[in-house]
C-alpha cells in the first residue's frame, strides 16, 4: 500500500527535471556502448585495441601458441610506441635439460652493490618513486663480544649494583642481543667511503627460485608459477596485486609497484621477455627471474657479469661440468633458511 | 510504461558503469605514451670514461649503438665510480686466450675446449707500445740497464709513472723481487721460474706456478670472473689474474677497496637509517633509548 503510494507520488512529481535526468542516462548508456564498440572494432588507436585485448587475455600458461603470439605482438607494438624504439618481447620457452642454479661466494662479496644496479639496468625496474631493486645487499657485523658485558645480563649478576636480588645468577648474558653473523638483521643503508669495511661482511639476497616456492602456493590467481627450468615467473597481466606472494616469501625477494613505474625511455632495455623484464604496470608484483631474457639465450645474468670480485656463479644444475655443479661438489655450501623446506636453487658458499 | 522506463534507466546505468570502468581502467592501467622523467635523471649524462675491472687498469670508452640490433651501447657505467655495470657486447675488444697447459683431469673439468677470450693487456701498457728503439726491452735487455748484484728487494725509484706504489712493492712478504716475474733480458715479457717467457696477456700462466690451488679453481670457473655465455663450451670472456689483483700490492689488499654504489631509498616516512644501524651493535636497552652517535659506521 505504502509503496504504491510512493510510486504514485513519484509519478506525480515527474517533472522536466526528472525527464532530463532520464535522457541523460539514456545518452550515457549509448555513449558507453559506442565507446565499447570503438574499442572492440579495429580502431586506429593501437593502444586502445591492445589494452582492451590485453585486459581480456588468458593466463599466459593457458594460452595457445597462437594466443601467446598475439599477446606478444600486442605488447611489442605498445611498448615500441611508448618508448619510441623497437622493443622485442621474447616468449622463449625453457631450454631442454636445463635447470638453472646460482652460487654466491659469501666470502668474496665486498658489498659494492654493483649487482643491484646492473640488475636495474637490465630488468627495467622503476627507477624512483617507487624505487624497485630486486637484489638487496645486507651489511652484517662480525662478532663483537666484550669482557665488560660478561656479568651485565639479567637477572643481575655479581657486578651489577642496580639490582638487589642477585640470587638467580645470570641467565641472559650481557653479550646477548649482539648480533653477529647471518642474522639478516643487518643494515641495508650502509654508505661508507669504501667497501669492504674491516668489521663487516656482506650478504646479498634475491629470489632463490625455490623448488618449493611459497609464493606460488599462495597466489590466488596462479599467475606466478614455476617453469620447468626452475625459474619462478609472473604473468604480470594476470596479477591482481593482492601481495600475498610478498608476505609469503621468506627471502623478501618480491617487490610491488605501488605507483606507476618510472622508467625513462632512454634507459629502457628494449630486449625483453614476456615473463621477465618487460615493463610492468602499477599494482603488480615482480622479482628476479635470473634474467631469463638473457639466460634462455645462453648469456650470463647481469649480476654475474658485473660482480667485480667474481663472487657470483651461474649455470645448469643438470650438467656435472657446469660451474655451479663444481661448486656444489667441492665447496662448503649452504642454503638460506633451509629449515623452511623451500629448497632454493640459490646457494651460498665459502672457499 | 513505468517498467520500460526503469529498464531503460538500468541499461543506461549498466552502460554508464561500463564506461566509468573502462575510463578508470585505462587511466590507471595503461602508461602514458611518454612516461614523466625525473629531473635529476634527465640531466644525468651517461658516463663515457669507464674502467672494467680495477680502477686504472682496463679503461673502456662508451660507444653508443655498438649493438645495433637493440641499440645497445658497448657498456653502461656507474655514475658513482665509472665502473662498468653492464655489457652490451661482452666480447668487445677481446682476443683468444691462447694456448693453456692441459690439466688432463676430466673430474676437474678441463675447459680446454671452451672458446675463451681475454681483454689483451699489452695495448694498455705505456712503454711497451713505443717503437722498438724506445720500448721496455730496448733498455732492459740485460746489458744497458745493469743487472742488479743481488736479489734483495729494494725501492724502485724509476718508473713511478707506470708502476703503482713502486716505492713499496709488496708481493710475497719480502721473498720476491721484480725479476722473479719480469724478464731481465727482455722486459717486454714476463718470465716464470723455469725461464719461459710469458706474454703480459697471459699472466695466469705465471701466477699459477705458485698459486696452484686458486689457479685450478680459476680454470674450473669457481674462482674469478667470466662474462658471456654460461653454456658449457660457449664463448666466454675470462678475467685474468691481474685484472682483479694488483700483483705489486697484493700483500696489502688482495682486492683493492672500492666506493660502493648508492644505498637504496629509505622507506617512505623514514628520515634516516639510525634504527637499523643500531642492529647488532648495542644492547637492546641502549638501542631503544639512545641511538648510536655515528650511524654511518654502525658504531
Amino acid at each position: 500500500m505504502s509503496e504504491e503510494k510512493k510510486e504514485i507520488a513519484q509519478d506525480i512529481h515527474t517533472s522536466e527535471e526528472d525527464k532530463n535526468r532520464r535522457d541523460f542516462m539514456k545518452d550515457m548508456g549509448a555513449a558507453a556502448l559506442a565507446g565499447a564498440a570503438a574499442l572492440l572494432t579495429n580502431s586506429d588507436d593501437a593502444e586502445a585495441t591492445s589494452t582492451w585485448a590485453e585486459f581480456f587475455q588468458k593466463n599466459y600458461r593457458l594460452m595457445t601458441e597462437e594466443e601467446k603470439k598475439d599477446a606478444i605482438l600486442r605488447l611489442e607494438q605498445r611498448y615500441s610506441e611508448e618508448y619510441g624504439k623497437t622493443v622485442t618481447v621474447d616468449g622463449a620457452p625453457p631450454m631442454k635439460d636445463v635447470l638453472f642454479g646460482y652460487a654466491l661466494n659469501i666470502q668474496k662479496c665486498i658489498g659494492c652493490r654493483r649487482c643491484v644496479y646492473a640488475c636495474v639496468k637490465e630488468n627495467n625496474q622503476s627507477r624512483n618513486n617507487p624505487e624497485i631493486q630486486w637484489i638487496r645487499v645486507i651489511r652484517m657485523e662480525k662478532g663483537n663480544f666484550s669482557t665488560e658485558n660478561m656479568d651485565k645480563g639479567y637477572p643481575a649478576g655479581e657486578g651489577d649494583q642496580t639490582y638487589t636480588n642477585k640470587d638467580y645468577g645470570i641467565q641472559v648474558g650481557g653479550n646477548a642481543y649482539i648480533n653477529a653473523g647471518v642474522t639478516l638483521e643487518g643494515q641495508h643503508y650502509y654508505q661508507p667511503e669504501q667497501v669492504p669495511e674491516k668489521d663487516a661482511f656482506y650478504f646479498p639476497i634475491q629470489c632463490m627460485q625455490c623448488e618449493k616456492p611459497p609464493c606460488v602456493k599462495v597466489c590466488p590467481v596462479r599467475t606466478t608459477y614455476r617453469e620447468p627450468d626452475g625459474i619462478v615467473v609472473i604473468d604480470y597481466n594476470w596479477c591482481i596485486g593482492c601481495r600475498m606472494c610478498i608476505s609469503a616469501c621468506p627471502y623478501w625477494a618480491r617487490r610491488f609497484n605501488w605507483g606507476d613505474p618510472n622508467l625513462p625511455a632512454q634507459e629502457m632495455n628494449p630486449k625483453t621477455h614476456y615473463l621477465g623484464n618487460r615493463p610492468r604496470m602499477r599494482g603488480v608484483a615482480e622479482k628476479c627471474t635470473f634474467c631469463l631474457q638473457r639466460t634462455r639465450q645462453g648469456r650470463y645474468t647481469a649480476c654475474v657479469e658485473v660482480c667485480p670480485v667474481g663472487a657470483r656463479k651461474f649455470g645448469n644444475l643438470l650438467d656435472p661440468g657446469s660451474e655451479v655443479r663444481k661448486i656444489l661438489d667441492r665447496k662448503r655450501v649452504f642454503r638460506l633458511k633451509a629449515d623452511l623446506n623451500t629448497y632454493p636453487k640459490f646457494f651460498y658458499f665459502i672457499d | 510504461m513505468k517498467n520500460a522506463n526503469l529498464t531503460k534507466i538500468s541499461i543506461g546505468a549498466v552502460g554508464c558503469l561500463l564506461l566509468v570502468g573502462l575510463i578508470s581502467y585505462k587511466l590507471g592501467y595503461s602508461q602514458n605514451p611518454e612516461p614523466p622523467k625525473p629531473k635529476e635523471q634527465q640531466n644525468e649524462q651517461p658516463v663515457t670514461d669507464c674502467f672494467e675491472s680495477r680502477e686504472g687498469y682496463t679503461s673502456v670508452t662508451r660507444v653508443e649503438n655498438a649493438v645495433p640490433q637493440y641499440g645497445y651501447p658497448n657498456v653502461k657505467c656507474s655514475q658513482t665510480t665509472g665502473g662498468v655495470l653492464w655489457w652490451g657486447n661482452p666480447y668487445d675488444g677481446t682476443i683468444p686466450m691462447g694456448e693453456m697447459p692441459a690439466i688432463n683431469d676430466a673430474a676437474r673439468g678441463d675447459y680446454a675446449t671452451e672458446e675463451a677470450v681475454v681483454k689483451p693487456r699489452e695495448p694498455q701498457l705505456k712503454y711497451f707500445n713505443l717503437s722498438p728503439d724506445q720500448h721496455c726491452a730496448f733498455c732492459h735487455n740485460g746489458k744497458i740497464v745493469p743487472f742488479p748484484k743481488d736479489k734483495k728487494p729494494r725501492l724502485l725509484a724509476a718508473h713511478q709513472d707506470i708502476v703503482e706504489n713502486s716505492l713499496q712493492l709488496m708481493h710475497g712478504r719480502g721473498a720476491f723481487w721484480c725479476l722473479d716475474c719480469h724478464s731481465a733480458t727482455n722486459r717486454n715479457k714476463l718470465i716464470d721460474h723455469q725461464g719461459n717467457e710469458i706474454s703480459f696477456n697471459q699472466p695466469q700462466r705465471l701466477c699459477g706456478k705458485c698459486h696452484g690451488g686458486v689457479y685450478i679453481d680459476w680454470r674450473m670457473g669457481i674462482h674469478g670472473k667470466r662474462i658471456g655465455s654460461w653454456i658449457k663450451g660457449g664463448k666466454k670472456r675470462w678475467w685474468v689474474c691481474t685484472e682483479c689483483h694488483n700483483p705489486h700490492t697484493v700483500q696489502i689488499n688482495r682486492f683493492n677497496p672500492i666506493k660502493p654504489e648508492p644505498a637504496p631509498a629509505l622507506p617512505r616516512g623514514t628520515q634516516n637509517a639510525v634504527p637499523e644501524a643500531a642492529h647488532g651493535n648495542v644492547s637492546h636497552k641502549e638501542s631503544f633509548s639512545t641511538p648510536p652517535a655515528n650511524p654511518s659506521t654502525g658504531h
